[in-house]
C-alpha cells in the first residue's frame, strides 16, 4: 500500500520560488497499475522522483507499507531504491558497456543477491521478458529500442520490488512496440502482484490502467 | 563481475581516448623515474666524491714549502696528534731531504740550468757570499761550482709521492715498505739511467750503502730524478729522529674537512701550515647538488603533471557519464560503490601508464643522467681552473690529483635503476591515481540520481 499525504516540493530558481508539487495526496493499493498523466512541467517527473526516493519532498509524507520513505537517511534511501523500487526510464538508461545480462546482474548485485546466483536469475528474468539467450550477451547498442526496454524491465524486476516506477516507458517506441511493452508491464502487475506507477502522456495507455491520476500545475485530480 | 572489474573494463571502454591518456601518463611517469634515477645516482656520486676527493689535508711545518723556506720539522708528538684527530682516517708522513755531491756517489740526472743556478746562488758551506766590491778572493775557491742535487723523500707510503695522486708506477723491481727502517730505496727512472742502477744495485748515501728495491716512473722529470725511502730510514740517516716535513691526512668526508682543519689549527697552533682542497671539493659537489635538486624538482613536477592528467581525464569521464552515474545510484548503487568503480578505472589507467612509463624511464634515464652530468662537468672544470694552482710542488701535485679525481668522478656517474627507485616511483604513481581521482569522486558524490528522470 502506497499512501502519499500532503506532498509539496518547491525549488528556488533564478525567477523565484517554484512549487512543482502542491499538496498532493493519493493512495495506491498493492498490485495496482496506476498511471499519471499531465503536460510538460506539470510535476510528473518530480512526483516520480519523490516516490522513488530519488529526491526528498519539502513537506508531506510518502508511506510505503507504513514506512515514511521521505524521512529515511540517504543510505537507507539507497537501500530502499535497490530493494523496493524498480525503475523503467523513457531512454532505457542501460549501462552502455555492459551486456544485457550484466545490466540485470548489476541490479541484483545492488539488491544483495549472492554472486553465484546472479547469472541464473538474470538469465531467467531476461527470458521472462522475451530476450533470448543470444541477445542476452549483446550490449545495449546492439539491441532495438523495444528490446532495450525489455532489458530495463527485467532489471527493474530483479529484486522483487514492491513498486515499479515507469517514466514514459513507451515514449521512445513506436505504437506497436509500445503496446507490447505496456502489455508486458500489465501482465507483471498481475502475475507478480507488483504495484506499477507509470507516467505517460499516451491517453490510450493511460485508459487501460487500473487508475489514472491527472497532474495539473502541481495539483492532482483523480479521473 | 564486481565493482573493481567494472572499473577496469570501463578504463578500456574507449581505446583511442584511453590510449592517449595512458601515453600522457606514461611520459610523466617515465620522467618521474628518470628523474628519480638521476637523483639517486647523483646523490650516490656526491657521497662518493665527498668521501674520496677534496678530503686531503696537507700539514707542513710553519714556513716550509717543498725545499724552500725555513723552520723546524714536525715532531713525532705532533704527527701523533694529527693521526688521532677526529674524522682523520689515515695519514701519510714524509721527510724530504737533498743529497749533495759530498753525501752520495750518485750523479743527479737533472741539469742545473739557470733556474737551479739561481736557487743555489747563496749556497756555500765554507764562506758567506762576498760583499760587493771585494776583489781580494776568488769566487771559484770560496764558492764551489753549484751542482744539481738529488731529492730524497722518506715516506710512510711510497704511493703518496705519485704525481697523479694514484698508485706509483714501479717499472721494475718491487715497491718498498714505508714502515720499515732498512736501507732500501726506490730510484726514479732518470736517476737510475744516469747512474746505471738496476734492481739489486747499491749506492752510497749519508755514508751508508743503500740497496735499490725498485725503479719507478712517474712521468714527472723532477720526481724521476729522485729517491724514495722509508720514512724511518731517512730520519735515521739524517739524524732527525721523529722529524717529518709534511703530513698528508685523509678526512672521512669532504663535509668534515673545514672542521678538521680548524681542529688541527687549534691542536698544532702556529707550528704548522695547513692546506686543504675543501673549496675545490665543495665546487665539484655543489654542481652535482644542483643537478640533484633539479632532479628533485623534476620528480615533483612530473608527479604533479601526472596527477593533473589523471585528474582532468577523470573529470572528463565523470562529466561524460553523469547520467550513467545517476542510473547506477537510482537502481541502488551507493556513492562508495560508484566512487570505487571510478577509482579503479583511474588506477587501471595509471597502472598501465606506469608500466609503459617505467619501461620508458628505464630507457631514457641512462642517457639523461649522463647528459645532465656532462653539462655540469664542463662548468666545473672552467670554474676550478680559474682558481689556479698556488703553493709548492707538493701542493700542486695534490691539487692536480684532486682535480683529476673530481673530473673522473663526474663522468662516472652511472644511471642505475635500483629496486628502491622503482618502489618510490610506484608509490608516486599511486599518489597520482589517488589525487587524480579524489576530486572526480567528489563530483560523483554530488550527482543526484533524480537527474536521470530528466527526459531531454
Amino acid at each position: 500500500m502506497l499512501v502519499v499525504k500532503n506532498l509539496t516540493k518547491s525549488f528556488n530558481s533564478p525567477s523565484g520560488k517554484v512549487t512543482a508539487l502542491n499538496d498532493v495526496s493519493l493512495s495506491i493499493k498493492t498490485g495496482e497499475f496506476a498511471s499519471i498523466i499531465g503536460k510538460s512541467g506539470s510535476g510528473k517527473s518530480t512526483l516520480l522522483s519523490m516516490l522513488g526516493a530519488l529526491d526528498v519532498p519539502t513537506s508531506g509524507s510518502i508511506d510505503v507499507d507504513d514506512i515514511d520513505i521521505a524521512k529515511l537517511s540517504e543510505h537507507k534511501q539507497t537501500s530502499y531504491r535497490a530493494k523496493q523500487i524498480g525503475f523503467v526510464f523513457q531512454h532505457y538508461n542501460l549501462i552502455p558497456n555492459l551486456s544485457a545480462l550484466q545490466n540485470v546482474m548489476l541490479a541484483l548485485e545492488f539488491g544483495g543477491t549472492p554472486a553465484r546466483l546472479r547469472k541464473g536469475r538474470a538469465a531467467q528474468l531476461l527470458s521472462d521478458v522475451g530476450i533470448d539467450e543470444d541477445q542476452q550477451m549483446r550490449k545495449p547498442s546492439r539491441l532495438s529500442g523495444g528490446q532495450q526496454q525489455r532489458v530495463a524491465i527485467a532489471r527493474a524486476l530483479a529484486n522483487h520490488p514492491a513498486i515499479i516506477l515507469a517514466d514514459e516507458p513507451t515514449g521512445n517506441l513506436d505504437s506497436e512496440t509500445g503496446q507490447k511493452i505496456f502489455d508486458l508491464l500489465h501482465d507483471l502487475s498481475r502475475s507478480e502482484n507488483t504495484t506499477i506507477i507509470a507516467v505517460t502522456h499516451d491517453m490510450d495507455i493511460a485508459g487501460k490502467t487500473d487508475r489514472t491520476f491527472i497532474l495539473k500545475d502541481g495539483k492532482i485530480t483523480t479521473k | 563481475m564486481n565493482v573493481v572489474t567494472r572499473g577496469i573494463k570501463n578504463a578500456l571502454r574507449s581505446p583511442i581516448r584511453s590510449g592517449a591518456i595512458i601515453l600522457m601518463l606514461a611520459i610523466s611517469i617515465g620522467l618521474v623515474l628518470a628523474m628519480l634515477v638521476a637523483r639517486s645516482s647523483v646523490e650516490a656520486k656526491i657521497n662518493s666524491v665527498k668521501a674520496t676527493s677534496g678530503t686531503l689535508v696537507t700539514i707542513s711545518p710553519a714556513g716550509v714549502n717543498g725545499f724552500a723556506g725555513g723552520g723546524n720539522p714536525l715532531t713525532s708528538d705532533q704527527v701523533a696528534k694529527i693521526s688521532t684527530t677526529a674524522h682523520i682516517t689515515s695519514s701519510v708522513s714524509s721527510l724530504s731531504d737533498q743529497l749533495g755531491t759530498s753525501d752520495t756517489n750518485l750523479t743527479s740526472s737533472l741539469e742545473l740550468g739557470s733556474f737551479g743556478a739561481r736557487q743555489q746562488r747563496f749556497d756555500s758551506s765554507s764562506a758567506p757570499s762576498l760583499p760587493a766590491g771585494d776583489t781580494t778572493g776568488s769566487t771559484d775557491t770560496a764558492r764551489p761550482a753549484p751542482t744539481p742535487r738529488i731529492s730524497v723523500t722518506g715516506t710512510t707510503d711510497p704511493n703518496s709521492v705519485s704525481a697523479t695522486g694514484g698508485t706509483l708506477t714501479i717499472s721494475s723491481g718491487a715497491s718498498i715498505d714505508g714502515s720499515s727502517s732498512s736501507n732500501v730505496a726506490l730510484v726514479g727512472t732518470d736517476l737510475a739511467t744516469k747512474n746505471s742502477l738496476k734492481v739489486g744495485s747499491t749506492f752510497t748515501a749519508y755514508g751508508q750503502t743503500i740497496t735499490v728495491s725498485g725503479i719507478f716512473s712517474s712521468g714527472n722529470t723532477f720526481l724521476d730524478s729522485g729517491i724514495i725511502m722509508p720514512l724511518k730510514t731517512v730520519q735515521t740517516l739524517t739524524s732527525q729522529a721523529g722529524a717529518v716535513s709534511s703530513v698528508k691526512a685523509t678526512v672521512d668526508s669532504s663535509d668534515n674537512v673545514s672542521s678538521t682543519v680548524s681542529a688541527l689549527k687549534t691542536s698544532l697552533g702556529s707550528a704548522a701550515d695547513i692546506t686543504s682542497e675543501a673549496e675545490q671539493a665543495a665546487a665539484s659537489v655543489s654542481s652535482l647538488q644542483s643537478i640533484s635538486s633539479l632532479a628533485l624538482a623534476g620528480v615533483i613536477g612530473a608527479t604533479i603533471a601526472g596527477a593533473i592528467i589523471v585528474l582532468l581525464a577523470m573529470i572528463m569521464v565523470v562529466r561524460e557519464r553523469r547520467r550513467e552515474i545517476g542510473v547506477i545510484k537510482a537502481i541502488g548503487g551507493t556513492n562508495s560503490k560508484v566512487i570505487v568503480q571510478f577509482m579503479s578505472e583511474a588506477l587501471t589507467l595509471t597502472i598501465i601508464g606506469a608500466i609503459v612509463g617505467l619501461g620508458l624511464g628505464v630507457l631514457v634515464s641512462g642517457p639523461m643522467t649522463t647528459s645532465l652530468v656532462q653539462n655540469s662537468q664542463s662548468n666545473t672544470s672552467s670554474t676550478t681552473d680559474a682558481t689556479g694552482p698556488r703553493g709548492g710542488a707538493g701542493f700542486v701535485r695534490a691539487f692536480r690529483g684532486g682535480i683529476n679525481q673530481i673530473g673522473s668522478n663526474l663522468t662516472q656517474v652511472t644511471a642505475s635503476v635500483t629496486p628502491q627507485t622503482f618502489l618510490i616511483a610506484g608509490g608516486l604513481t599511486l599518489l597520482i591515481a589517488i589525487i587524480g581521482s579524489a576530486i572526480p569522486a567528489w563530483f560523483i558524490a554530488r550527482v543526484r540520481p533524480a537527474e536521470v528522470l530528466r527526459t531531454e
